[in-house]
């Protein structure tokens, strides 16, 4: 069953058509890559998932309802998590009050938003606490998140979107900017959370994708071109003229 | 603690020190600085139309106290309401912009407010202020007496005080930092944020509201300078002298700000001098305030020793 999916989802910027048109099926339980060249338009994909901005044709599906132009805010508690490709975190908070704030956002009451103290959330700060420790950054809990490495707030920024207990996630391009090794972590922290979430995650990084994708769909100039298993992707032959510009290969 | 020992301490000193009525000046200007700061130094909204709502609940209750002759509490309750009804009104039009828009729409309402206060000559008195505000007595207690009265304020200041800090420790507290450090994020993780910029913007207009009552009292008149935009700057100038990113620094401002202005007035009629000099080296060199310079000479006394 499909859990999250698209119709005909278009965005257009003036005279720019930046997602034009697409269809997407994402099925409940696996990780959808979405590839294609930079400006292929899968960050704007993403943002319409998450609300950023309505689609200016199209429908949004999430668990069999429409959710189309829901707003920002509203997406996270209907189950929807997104990570950031520029790392996008609460810099003079720590890691913890970084991950708490996701958490607490999601929880099932807000009573004492007003009196109660913020430590006194002890399932929230279970729930941030989880998190923290599910990207493996449990012993840095009280660091200020302005102090930790890069690597490691590609990790918090993970942990953000975890920390919000969501039904799926979207992940965008959380390998960006790091080096080899870090990099290494944080595919092995992604397969690690394949089949507890439904993933749908945007990379450049090829190896990456055809390690660890169920399905892969391939976004060029706005449109969808091909989607398949990764042996498939690997074999098309648009798929390889697109990634290697406009030559017939 | 410390921090509690040192206020409880002001709170009981200070009346031995300084003129009753300036004492309580002080508190009401603090806890004034209180309902600022939550906007300025936890949310990052500067807002520099504060007036506004220190001002009409002065109006308001000022006007029924004369006229209707409500008792105290009355008059405390109806500022309160006042000050974040108003609050709500501007916070409304003001929470959908950004940056230097937001601040001159907070600037342009305060504005508004000050000349319907101007010209509305019956009610408010115009330039001339609205004059014969009595402090009815309650419970027995004679609040004419300047030291009854100062003893009232800060009771009051006290509560102002440990309300505030169980908001700023409380999950709203956080998301209004949150507020501050990302916006995008915070509204990403399911933080609807212009809501919570009004929510925040009603909370600091209620301690607004409370002191605009209590100044309106403590002088017996609200003058139209109440809901002036100097006022609005007054606040902001002590809150960030004192510190915009602690909890105490509008009480320490508040502190700096009145005495200043009470005390080198007499002496000389140039002293806004002094406070341009003190803001342009908190600027430049301390921008936590009183606090953060505090925290560092203690620090650096620590080292040498």
């Amino acid at each position: 069953m499909a859990l999250l999916e698209t119709h005909d989802l278009s965005k257009a910027f003036g005279a720019l058509t930046a997602v034009n048109a697409v269809s997407l099926r994402v099925e409940a339980g696996t990780l959808h890559s979405i590839i294609g060249p930079n400006g292929a338009g899968k960050t704007t994909l993403f943002n319409l998932l998450t609300g950023t901005f309505p689609p200016s044709a199209g429908r949004i599906v999430f668990d069999g309802s429409d959710i189309t132009g829901t707003p920002a805010h509203r997406i996270a508690h209907l189950g929807l998590a997104r990570s950031f490709q520029r790392t996008n975190v609460f810099p003079a908070f720590s890691l913890l009050d970084n991950v708490w704030l996701a958490a607490f956002a999601c929880s099932k009451s807000w009573r004492g938003l007003l009196w109660r103290r913020a430590d006194r959330y002890p399932e929230a700060t279970a729930q941030a606490r989880a998190a923290l420790a599910d990207v493996g950054l449990g012993e840095k809990a009280d660091q200020p998140a302005r102090e930790i490495s890069h690597g490691e707030q590609r990790q918090l920024e993970l942990a953000i979107a975890l920390a919000a207990a969501p039904r799926v996630l979207l992940l965008d391009e959380p390998a960006a900017g790091l080096s080899p090794e870090e990099t290494r972590r944080m595919v092995a922290l992604v397969r690690a959370l394949k089949g507890r979430y439904t993933i749908v995650l945007i990379e450049h990084k090829m190896d990456i994708i055809m390690n660890v994708s169920d399905r892969i769909s391939v976004m060029h100039f706005g449109s969808l071109i091909a989607e398949g298993t990764p042996e498939e992707i690997q074999r098309n032959a648009e798929v390889r003229r697109a990634y290697l510009g406009g030559v017939a290969a | 603690m410390r921090a509690l020992v040192l206020i409880l301490a002001a709170v009981v000193l200070l009346p031995f020190i300084v003129r009753p009525a300036i004492a309580s000046e002080i508190w009401i200007f603090a806890i004034f600085g209180l309902g600022l700061n939550l906007l300025l130094g936890y949310t990052g909204l500067l807002s520099f139309g504060q007036s506004t709502f220190f001002g009409s609940a002065a109006y308001v209750a000022g006007y029924l106290l004369k006229h209707y002759a409500i008792g105290v509490f009355a008059a405390l309750g109806i500022g309160v309401a006042v000050g974040a009804i108003s609050a709500l009104l501007v916070g409304y039009l003001c929470v959908q912009r950004s940056g230097l828009y937001f601040i001159m729409l907070t600037f342009a309402l305060n504005q508004l407010f000050y000349f319907i206060a101007y010209q509305w000559t019956t009610v408010t008195g115009g330039e001339d202020g609205m004059p014969g505000v009595p402090r009815p007595a309650m419970l027995g207690i004679d609040f004419r007496d300047p030291v009854a009265y100062y003893i009232f304020v800060s009771v009051l200041f006290l509560l102002s005080l440990w309300l505030m800090k169980r908001i700023v420790d409380s999950p709203l507290g956080k998301i209004l930092q949150g507020i501050r450090e990302n916006e995008v994020r915070a509204e990403a993780v399911g933080y609807h944020v212009p809501r919570f910029k009004l929510l925040a913007f009603v909370i600091g207009g209620a301690f607004s509201g409370l002191a605009g009552v209590l100044y309106a009292m403590l002088f017996g008149i609200v003058p139209l300078e109440a809901i002036g935009f100097v006022t609005s700057g007054n606040v902001v100038f002590a809150t960030l002298i004192g510190g915009s990113g602690s909890l105490y620094g509008p009480i320490i401002g508040s502190f700096v700000f009145i005495w200043l202005s009470e005390s080198m007035s007499v002496v000389w009629a140039r002293w806004p001098l002094l406070l341009g000099v003190a803001f342009i080296v908190v600027v430049l060199f301390f921008r936590g305030g009183v606090v953060e310079a505090w925290d560092r000479i203690w620090r650096f006394s620590k080292r040498t020793t």
